[in-house]
């Protein structure tokens, strides 16, 4: 990854009470020499390493599970992804789909910061077996 | 330790990785890299000489050339990592996870690696969140440094 610039998404739960501009103006307090963009599922923050793992580390711990993040490709307000701009979108849909679940990530990792670490297995699937297919098309005959 | 997440621009395992103090491997990372160093104008739609011959290296010419070009991102991540997370059965019509093919190949060359993988599902209740992420929480606590 390059050293120069680290952009991150950070992304407000929605079940959390923080807004957007609650969080801007949190990270904007940080440190000097970022940037910051707000957007409407949370903002956008460009930096260099140092400054970034500075900002992540208070945003880790003043909102613990209710700010979500990660790093971004392109840079802050990038032309070819930009909305001003009609700038193309394409991780958007993922984006979208996720925050639908954050809620519920939000509960669990809350239950675990709790001490509730316990947790029901899924069962594992396994293939049926030729008999069995046998059986339970015989069955149908 | 580097984890390759799968889908690898999920949100999710990015910052669950990162949380619980490991370093995710994500194609963020790689688009980066293109943007900066090289300005390609849409990775990973565009694709350099470079990209092609490295796809080339995890699937066949007769691969469809969507394939090979996120195989070209993917492929050096599986080979940097040292244990993955997966999750089964995303909606693949969203993000760059749109090609099934690509996905089980991923797949494939994980388990070749014979390197640490967990698989999960995402979750549709709190009762499924709450094994998510205590199933990666006690993989990535089991990895160690």
């Amino acid at each position: 990854m390059s050293e120069a610039r680290i952009t991150r998404i950070l992304m407000i739960s929605p079940d959390s009470s923080v807004t957007s501009d609650q969080l801007v103006r949190k990270v904007h307090t940080i440190d000097d020499g970022l940037s910051v963009k707000e957007t409407c599922y949370g903002c956008l923050i460009e930096s260099d390493e140092k400054t970034m793992s500075k900002v992540m580390a208070v945003v880790r711990e003043t909102y613990h599970n209710e700010v979500f993040s990660k790093v971004r490709g392109f840079p802050m307000g990038d032309p070819r992804r930009c909305r001003a701009q009609h700038g193309t979108r394409p991780g958007y849909s993922q984006l979208e789909a996720e925050w639908e679940c954050l809620p519920l990530i939000q509960s669990a990792l809350d239950d675990i910061d709790a001490g509730n670490t316990e947790y029901t297995v899924p069962e594992e699937k396994k293939p049926l077996s030729v008999r069995q297919m046998k059986e339970i098309s015989e069955a149908f005959r | 330790m580097k984890i390759f997440i799968d889908p690898p621009n999920s949100m999710i395992l990015f910052d669950l990785v990162e949380r619980f103090g490991h370093e995710p491997l994500s194609t963020m990372a790689v688009i980066q890299e293109k943007v900066d160093n090289i300005e390609v104008d849409m990775p990973p739609m565009n694709v350099t000489l470079d990209d092609v011959v490295k796809g080339l290296k995890y699937a066949g010419v007769e691969v469809p050339s969507g394939v090979r070009g996120r195989m070209a991102l993917w492929g050096p991540m599986i080979e940097a990592a040292d244990a993955a997370i997966i999750i089964d059965e995303p909606p693949f019509s969203f993000g760059c996870v749109g090609c099934d093919r690509s996905n089980e190949l991923a797949k494939y060359l994980l388990k070749r690696r014979k390197i640490p993988c967990l698989t999960v599902k995402y979750p549709s209740n709190e009762e499924e969140a709450k094994t998510m992420v205590g199933q990666i929480k006690d993989f990535l606590g089991g990895l160690g440094e």
